[in-house]
C-alpha cells in the first residue's frame, strides 16, 4: 500500500474512533527506519472537534509480510497498556488495535507519540555523554519497575499464558530452541551445545512472576539528550516470566558498546544491580544471572536466524535483517563459544 | 585486496558517505546506509570465505578422525563457496551428533575430544566474526 493511500485510509479510520472528530486528514506521515518487526510510521493527524482544530501525534505499527520477530500485535498492545501510567514508566499510550486486514491491509495498532527523544544507538553508546550516569540510573530503575508491575489483572495476563515459576526458564528455552531449529539455514553447533548446557544446568524457579519486556536494551528507548529517558519502546516480545530474563538481555554484551565494566554500557555493575534490586524488589544471585545471561545469547541467535531466513526467502528485504543474520549472529555465536568453551576445559 | 573486494568496499563507502546522507530523513536513507556497511563487510569477507570454509572442513574432518568416526560426506567437487558450504554444513550436522554422544560419556577420552571440539568451535566462531566497519558514523 502506498503511503498516500495508507494516509487516506488511516485518517478515515482515526476519525471514526476519536470522539467528536471530523475533517480528519494526515498532515504528515513518515516511516521510521529500524522497526523491522513492524512497519512503523510517525503520523501527524489533523482534525477538528467541538473545541477547535487539533493535531495529534501518533505512531502506527503495522504488520509487514514477515517480521524480525513473529509476535501477535495484541500482545504488544496489551503490554503497553499494562505499563502505561505505572510507576513513572515512560510508556506511550496504547490507543487502537486492529487484528484484521480490512482497515489498512494488515493488522496494526496505534499509540500516542512521545514528542521528545531519540534512540541511543548501542554501537555509538558514548553519544549518551555527559548524561551516562543519569540515563543509566533511569534505565535500571525502569527495568526494575517493569519487573515489579502487578501481573495479576494486567492487560497482558489477559492475553497470554502465565507460566508456573519453575517453568519460566523451560518455556523460554524451548521456544527459542525451536526457533533456531526451525529457521536456521545451516546447522548451529554452538547454539545446540549451548541449549544442551542450559538444559543440564537449569536455574531455580523464578523468585517472582513478572511482566518481561523481552527486548529492553539500548536502542529501544528514547532519551532527550538532557539526561532523561522519555520512552520505552518495542514491547513486541513481552511476556510473563522470570525478571532475570530482562536484566540479562538488557546487559547483553552486544548492547553494551563492548563495555564490560558498565552494565548496558551505562552504569558500573554494582550500581546497576543495586538500582534494579531496589526498584524491582528482587534479589540478585550471580549464578542465576549467569544462566539467564547465556540464555540471552541463545535467544539472540533465535532472533538472528529467523531474520536471516526471512531475508533470504525474500519475504522481507529490509537490510537490517541481513545485518542481523550476519554480524549480530556472528557476534552472539562468538560470545557463546568463548563463554562455554572454558566451562568445558577449552581455552580460558 | 582482490578486485571484487575492492569494488564492494568502494560501493559500500559511496553508499554510506554520499548516498545515505542525501537521503537523511527518508526511510530509504537507513537502507542505503545499512547496505553500504554490509557491502564493505562483504568485500572483506569475500576474500577470506573459501579459506575459512576449507579450514572449518579440515578441522571437522580431523575431529571425526580422532573420534574414529567414518562420515559419509563427499568432499566438495570444487573450491566454489557454494560447494564448500554444502560440505561444511553436512559435516556440522555430524559434529553436533558427535558432541552429543561425547557429552553422554564420562570417560577421559570423551572429555578430551569434547575439549578439542570446543576449541574448534571457538576458533571457527572467531574466524566468522566480521570486522566492524571503520566509518565514524557506522551504525
Amino acid at each position: 500500500m502506498l503511503e498516500a493511500e495508507l494516509a487516506e485510509k488511516f485518517a478515515a479510520y482515526a476519525e471514526a474512533r476519536l470522539p467528536g472528530a471530523r475533517n480528519a486528514r494526515v498532515a504528515n506521515i513518515n516511516r521510521i527506519h529500524g522497526g523491522a518487526s513492524r512497519q512503523t510510521y510517525s503520523i501527524d493527524l489533523a482534525y477538528e472537534d467541538a473545541t477547535g482544530p487539533k493535531v495529534k501525534g501518533l505512531i502506527l505499527r503495522r504488520d509487514p509480510p514477515d517480521s524480525l520477530i513473529d509476535t501477535e500485535r495484541r500482545v504488544e498492545f496489551a503490554a503497553i497498556k499494562s505499563a502505561y501510567g505505572q510507576r513513572d514508566l515512560p510508556v506511550p499510550e496504547a490507543l487502537f488495535l486492529e487484528t484484521g486486514n480490512e482497515a489498512l491491509g494488515a493488522p496494526f495498532f496505534v499509540m500516542g507519540r512521545i514528542e521528545s527523544g531519540t534512540p541511543l544507538n548501542p554501537f555509538k553508546i558514548n553519544d549518551v555523554e555527559p548524561h551516562r550516569a543519569a540515563i543509566g540510573e533511569q534505565f535500571f530503575r525502569h527495568l526494575g519497575s517493569i519487573a515489579a508491575l502487578p501481573v495479576e489483572g494486567s492487560a497482558l495476563a489477559e492475553e497470554i499464558d502465565v507460566p508456573a515459576p519453575d517453568q519460566c526458564w523451560r518455556r523460554e528455552l524451548d521456544y527459542w530452541a525451536s526457533e533456531i531449529r526451525t529457521n536456521a539455514r545451516s546447522p548451529q553447533p554452538v547454539a545446540e551445545a549451548a541449549i544442551r548446557y542450559l538444559e543440564r544446568h537449569p536455574p531455580p524457579p523464578a523468585q517472582r512472576l513478572s511482566i518481561v519486556h523481552g527486548d529492553y536494551r539500548t536502542g529501544n528507548f528514547l532519551q532527550d539528550g538532557e539526561g532523561t529517558m522519555t520512552a520505552i519502546l518495542d514491547w513486541e516480545m513481552a511476556h510473563i516470566g522470570d525478571p532475570y530474563e530482562d536484566l540479562a538481555w538488557a546487559t547483553d554484551l552486544l548492547w553494551c558498546g563492548n563495555d564490560q565494566e558498565r552494565a548496558a554500557g551505562l552504569l558500573p555493575w554494582p550500581e546497576a544491580i543495586a538500582v534494579w534490586q531496589k526498584a524491582s524488589g528482587c534479589t540478585f544471585d550471580p549464578a542465576v544471572f549467569e544462566w539467564w545471561s547465556l540464555f540471552a545469547h541463545v535467544k539472540a541467535l533465535g532472533i538472528w536466524v529467523t531474520s536471516e531466513k526471512a531475508f533470504a526467502a525474500g519475504e522481507n528485504d529490509d537490510p537490517i535483517l541481513a545485518w542481523s543474520g550476519w554480524f549480530t549472529h556472528a557476534a552472539h555465536e562468538l560470545m557463546l563459544a568463548m563463554r562455554l568453551g572454558p566451562k568445558h576445559g577449552a581455552g580460558g | 585486496m582482490s578486485d571484487i573486494g575492492m569494488i564492494l568496499d568502494r560501493i559500500g563507502r559511496k553508499l554510506v558517505t554520499e548516498v545515505a546522507p542525501k537521503l537523511e530523513g527518508d526511510y530509504s536513507g537507513g537502507h542505503a546506509g545499512m547496505s553500504g556497511l554490509m557491502a564493505v563487510m562483504a568485500g572483506e569477507a569475500w576474500d577470506g570465505a573459501a579459506d575459512r570454509l576449507v579450514n572449518e572442513i579440515a578441522g571437522m574432518r580431523g575431529l571425526f578422525a580422532l573420534a574414529g568416526k567414518e562420515v559419509a560426506i563427499d568432499q566438495s567437487p570444487s573450491m566454489k563457496i557454494s560447494d564448500l558450504t554444502i560440505e561444511r554444513n553436512a559435516l556440522a550436522g555430524y559434529l553436533i551428533a558427535l558432541q552429543m554422544s561425547l557429552e553422554a560419556r564420562e570417560d577421559d577420552e570423551a572429555k578430551s575430544l569434547n575439549v578439542k571440539i570446543w576449541m574448534h568451535l571457538m576458533a571457527t566462531a572467531m574466524a566468522r566474526m566480521p570486522s566492524p566497519p571503520d566509518f565514524p558514523d557506522a551504525e
